[in-house]
């Protein structure tokens, strides 16, 4: 496990190729470096889709997820495309490699809608969380064990009952409101097994104001005797677009990915949903702290930083006063 | 229509990323869309005309005897490829969009007729940009039909810490009318982790009834009339963050449930069994 954590992150040191050819040089190279070991595209960034698709990162899928990391993500699904035709013979990695908004399907036999993500996609096929069943039906789709599906079952039923609790019943008086969509998909692993909770919530643009949730859960479950290792990797994408006359148009939209690691008490197979809903609440909260913090804090003092609505001369020379002030008096003082 | 794995298509894509690249970050853009690419002949000659439009789009500035001169259309001299005019120092230079390179090529005498407000324009905004824009550039251009276009931009980067932005703004000022159309546009990018981006842009129509005989009453009123309509932008930008953070994020996802408590995760099965019984 550790190994495959330094593989991985040597794989992500790879810089592109110096370029002799052009004089047009990066200026950030010393930057890029630093980024490439802490920003997005770090190792654990997508570590278990990783793991899953045994994937051995060259210098053009580098490339493409640094550059996807640039690219606006208001554009996510297009610029993919776009990618793969650049790059057909990676197409499989870029798919797994890159989050996309989760598309959403109904589940025939069911009739009930889940989401369409790598984690329960064969192919051209997805998987339902509900009926197990794939669409269009394969016949040799890649299923959980039975064990493994008995976990899935009750995740997607405990997952529905806390989507429930966050996303419903936001205005309480707001009966027809749409309660987002939930699906979890496990997997069996050679030591475990592991999974993917998901969550999507589009908002219904009121007040001229768009916007859309999609939350992406990954975790890896190891069994230590008397406790349980997890390792999840989440990625919050929230989009927002508002349009009014005053403002024109304004699109706030991305993503943010984070890891955690935690061990929990473990006594019978159902103390892993329990561990894994405590571990997806908490970052959760912590990712929609974070999300307040980056997209509605950060990026607003950045707007401030470019452009000044108070005069900068007045309040240069408003310093100046004060600094002169604070001098004389500390001259009087001494 | 092309193959879409042909070189032209290739190219087409390539230089569609580039033009999207955020601020600050063309030549990180550049050197991955080069290995995607994986064509070096094809790509050093095919990416030039996205990297002129990335330039003169984004408004890239560079230094003529010392001071900042924007790169835009507004400027381009016709029938020369990559000839600007530099309108304040009255020449003519040539900027090589691959290699970065600036060079004075030859003067150029302003229009009589137009130059007295176009001076006195770019005095009074200089003034405002010195007020309004820590890192602001900006270069005012005489143009067609006898009308003067103000191109403004302030960059900041910071890729230390994971953010770049870039403020823009174009006045075409109508001087016989008194019409000014603006157009603004904030591009930031922050990346610590994640990839988040504010792309906002508005257009506006003012008016004013001074008239031109007086080149310098003129153009303080049109610069009072951009400061106004600029201030109110940001402003209607600045609530809208705050009506984003305290309404439309909060439907989508709350803080907590409406308990105010976690879940308790070792009974969640019941509260299933619990609300199927409430709702019967």
């Amino acid at each position: 496990m550790a190994q495959s954590f330094v593989r991985n992150q040597r794989s992500y040191e790879i810089t592109p190729t110096a370029n002799t050819i052009f004089p047009y040089q990066s200026s950030h190279t010393q930057t890029y470096k630093i980024l490439t070991k802490t920003g997005p595209s770090n190792p654990f960034a997508s570590y278990f889709r990783k793991l899953l698709t045994e994937l051995k990162m060259g210098d053009q899928i580098e490339c493409a997820l640094d550059l996807m990391r640039r690219l606006p993500p208001q554009n996510t699904e297009e610029n993919l495309s776009n990618l793969i035709t650049l790059i057909p013979d990676h197409h499989e990695d870029l798919l797994n490699n890159v989050d996309q908004p989760l598309k959403v399907a109904k589940c025939k036999t069911k009739n009930r809608d889940y989401l369409l993500s790598p984690f329960n996609r064969d192919g051209d096929s997805y998987r339902s969380p509900w009926s197990n069943e794939y669409d269009p039906p394969i016949s040799d789709g890649i299923l959980p064990s039975p064990k493994t599906r008995k976990l899935e079952v009750s995740a997607n039923d405990a997952f529905d009952t806390y989507r429930d609790m966050y996303v419903l019943n936001l205005i309480e008086n707001q009966s027809y409101y749409e309660g987002g969509i939930s699906s979890a998909y496990f997997w069996d692993e050679s030591d475990g097994f592991s999974g993917a909770v998901l969550f999507k919530k589009v908002g219904d643009g009121v007040r001229k104001m768009k916007g859309a949730w999609d939350s992406i859960h990954v975790f890896k479950a190891n069994e230590r005797g008397r406790s349980a290792h997890y390792k999840l990797t989440s990625t919050v994408m929230l989009y927002t677009i508002t349009s009014k006359p005053e403002l024109g148009h304004m699109n706030l939209s991305g993503s943010m990915t984070r890891q955690f690691e935690t061990d929990y008490p473990f006594d019978e197979p159902s103390s892993h949903i329990a561990n894994i809903g405590r571990m997806v609440e908490d970052i959760e909260l912590k990712m929609r702290n974070l999300l307040q913090d980056v997209y509605f804090g950060k990026t607003k003092d950045i707007v401030n930083d470019l452009r000044s609505v108070k005069s900068l001369v007045e309040t240069q020379r408003q310093a100046d006063i004060q600094k002169e002030l604070l001098g004389k008096l500390m001259e009087r003082k001494s | 229509m092309d193959a879409p794995f042909s070189t032209e298509n290739k190219l087409k894509i390539v230089s569609k990323f580039l033009l999207d690249s955020p601020p600050g970050e063309v030549n990180d853009v550049f050197n991955d869309v080069r290995v995607l690419m994986a064509d070096d002949a094809a790509f050093q000659v095919g990416i030039l005309g996205a990297l002129r439009e990335y330039n003169t789009e984004q408004y890239t500035t560079v230094k003529i005897d010392d001071e900042e001169v924007i790169l835009s259309k507004f400027g381009q001299i016709k029938d020369k490829v990559d000839s600007y005019v530099d309108p304040k120092s009255r020449q003519v230079f040539e900027f090589d969009h691959l290699r970065k390179i600036t060079r004075v090529i030859e003067p150029h005498p302003p229009d009589e007729t137009t130059e007295p407000l176009r001076s006195a324009v770019e005095a009074a905004i200089t003034d405002y940009v010195k007020d309004h824009y820590p890192n602001g550039v900006s270069t005012v251009y005489s143009t067609e039909d006898e009308t003067i276009t103000i191109a403004i931009v302030d960059n900041k980067y910071n890729s230390f810490n994971f953010w770049n932005g870039r403020w823009r703004s174009t006045w075409v000022v109508k001087p016989e009318s008194g019409e000014l159309k603006g157009s603004l546009k904030v591009n930031v990018h922050y990346y610590e982790d994640g990839n988040v981006q504010l792309n906002s842009n508005k257009d506006i129509e003012v008016s004013t009834s001074t008239t031109v005989e007086n080149p310098s009453a003129a153009a303080a009123a049109y610069v009072r009339l951009i400061g106004k309509a600029e201030n109110e932008y940001q402003t209607a930008l600045n609530e809208s963050y705050i009506e984003l953070s305290e309404n439309t994020f909060k439907s989508l996802r709350r803080a907590l449930p409406l308990t105010r408590h976690k879940l308790d995760w070792d009974k969640i099965l019941n509260y299933k069994i619990g609300q199927e019984l409430a709702n019967k």
